[in-house]
C-alpha cells in the first residue's frame, strides 16, 4: 500500500525540526543537545521524503540515504568530541565551557 | 482541502509550545503533569484533525495519523525529559514512528535503513557514551534525581518562541501553497529497494563514492579525537639510548 501524503510528510518535518531546535538551545546536557541535532536530522529526512513524492521521482529518497551517512558522521565525530570535552572537565554541562563566550 | 487550514497549524504549533514550554525542566518547581497532559492531548487531537483534514480521502489513513502524532510526541517527550537515558528511549520511539511512516508513503529502502543505522548503530553509540560519563553517579543522589544541569532548562521562554515560530512559518507556507498534482511514484522496473539501488549506482555512484571515504576520514577523525594514551609498563621504565647495551658490555 503506497500513500500520496506528501503535505503530512513535510509537515511533520518541519515539527519535528522545530522540536529539535528548541531541544538544542534549551538543554544543557551535551548529549541530549546532540541527540536533539538528531531529531532535526530526522525532520530533515522525512521532509525529503515528501518533497521526493511531490516530484514523483526517486531523487529525494536517493538524497536522503546521503543525509543518514552525514548524520552518521555526525554522531561519531560529535560524541568523540563530547569524550573529549568530558575528560577535560569531568561534566556533560555545556555551561563548563562558558569561558568560550569570550 | 478545507478553507483557512493555516490557522489550524498555527494552533497546533500554539500548543504544541505551551506543552513544551510547560514540560521543560525546571529546577526545584514541581513539573505541572496535569497542565502538560491536558496541552499534549489538546495538541494532539487538533493534530489528528489537521492530518486528517489534508489527507482528505486517501484510503487507510488512520494509521498514518497515529503514527505521525507518535513520532511528534516522543519528540515532544525527549526533549522535556529530565533523565538523558529516558531521553534516548524516546528517541528510538520517534525513529520507528518515522520508520513506519516511510514504510507506508512507500520509501521501504530509506526506512528500514533509518531504523538501522539510527535505532541501531548510532543510538548504541549515545547509550555508551552516557553510561561511560555518568557511571560515577550510580551509588549517588544523582542517579535518582538527575543532575543539575539536566533538571534546569536555559532560557525556554525564548527557545520555546523561536523553535514553534519557525515551524509555524514553515507549516503554513507548506499548507498554503498549492502544489499542483500529486502523484504516487511510479516506479519502474521493480520495487523501491531495485529501483533506488539503481538510481544510486549510476546517477550518483561518484556521490556514493565519496560518502564511503567521508565515513572511512570520520572514523579516523574520531579516533584521533577521543584516544586517551594509556602509560603501558614499557613507558614507565626509563628507555636506555640507542647503543647502550654495547657500549656497556666488557670488551671480549
Amino acid at each position: 500500500m503506497e500513500m500520496a501524503a506528501p503535505q503530512v510528510l513535510m509537515i511533520v518535518g518541519a515539527l519535528l525540526f522545530g522540536i529539535g531546535v528548541i531541544g538544542f538551545l534549551t538543554r544543557r546536557n551535551m548529549i541530549v543537545m546532540f541527540l536533539s541535532t538528531e531529531i532535526m536530522f530526522q525532520g530533515v529526512l522525512t521532509n525529503l521524503v515528501g518533497m521526493g513524492l511531490l516530484r514523483g521521482d526517486l531523487n529525494g529518497q536517493a538524497l536522503g540515504i546521503f543525509v543518514l551517512v552525514i548524520a552518521a558522521v555526525e554522531a561519531g565525530l560529535g560524541l568523540a568530541i563530547v569524550v573529549m570535552l568530558y575528560r577535560r572537565r569531568g561534566t556533560l554541562d555545556a555551561d563548563g565551557w562558558r569561558t568560550m563566550r569570550g | 482541502m478545507i478553507e483557512n487550514l493555516v490557522y489550524i497549524v498555527y494552533a497546533v504549533t500554539a500548543l504544541g509550545a505551551v506543552a513544551l514550554f510547560v514540560g521543560l525542566p525546571r529546577g526545584d518547581k514541581p513539573q505541572r503533569n496535569g497542565l502538560l497532559f491536558i496541552c499534549m492531548a489538546l495538541a494532539a487531537g487538533v493534530s489528528y484533525f489537521m492530518f486528517d483534514a489534508m489527507l482528505g480521502s486517501v484510503g487507510g489513513k488512520v494509521p498514518l495519523i497515529v503514527l505521525s502524532l507518535l513520532s511528534i510526541g516522543g519528540a515532544l517527550r525527549m526533549v522535556t525529559h529530565p533523565q538523558p537515558v529516558y531521553s534516548a528511549l524516546y528517541f528510538i520511539m520517534v525513529i520507528l514512528a518515522t520508520t513506519a511512516i516511510l514504510v507506508l508513503c512507500g520509501a521501504e529502502f530509506l526506512g528500514f535503513a533509518l531504523a538501522m543505522v539510527y535505532a541501531g548503530a548510532i543510538l548504541v553509540t549515545y547509550v555508551f557514551v552516557l553510561m561511560l560519563s555518568q557511571q560515577s553517579t550510580l551509588h549517588s543522589d544523582a542517579f535518582t534525581q538527575g543532575f543539575d544541569y539536566d533538571r534546569e532548562a536555559r532560557e525556554p521562554f525564548w527557545a520555546v518562541a523561536a523553535g514553534s515560530l519557525l515551524a509555524a512559518t514553515v507549516g503554513a507556507v507548506i499548507v498554503e501553497r498549492d502544489w499542483g498534482g500529486i502523484e504516487t511514484v511510479a516506479v519502474e522496473g521493480g520495487d523501491n529497494t531495485v529501483a533506488l539501488g539503481r538510481i544510486l549506482m549510476t546517477q550518483y555512484a561518484i556521490s556514493v563514492e565519496l560518502a564511503a571515504v567521508l565515513l572511512m576520514v570520520a572514523m579516523i577523525g574520531a579516533i584521533a579525537v577521543a584516544r586517551k594514551h594509556i602509560p603501558q609498563a614499557e613507558d614507565l621504565t626509563p628507555r636506555r639510548p640507542l647503543g647502550a647495551a654495547g657500549r656497556e658490555a666488557k670488551p671480549y
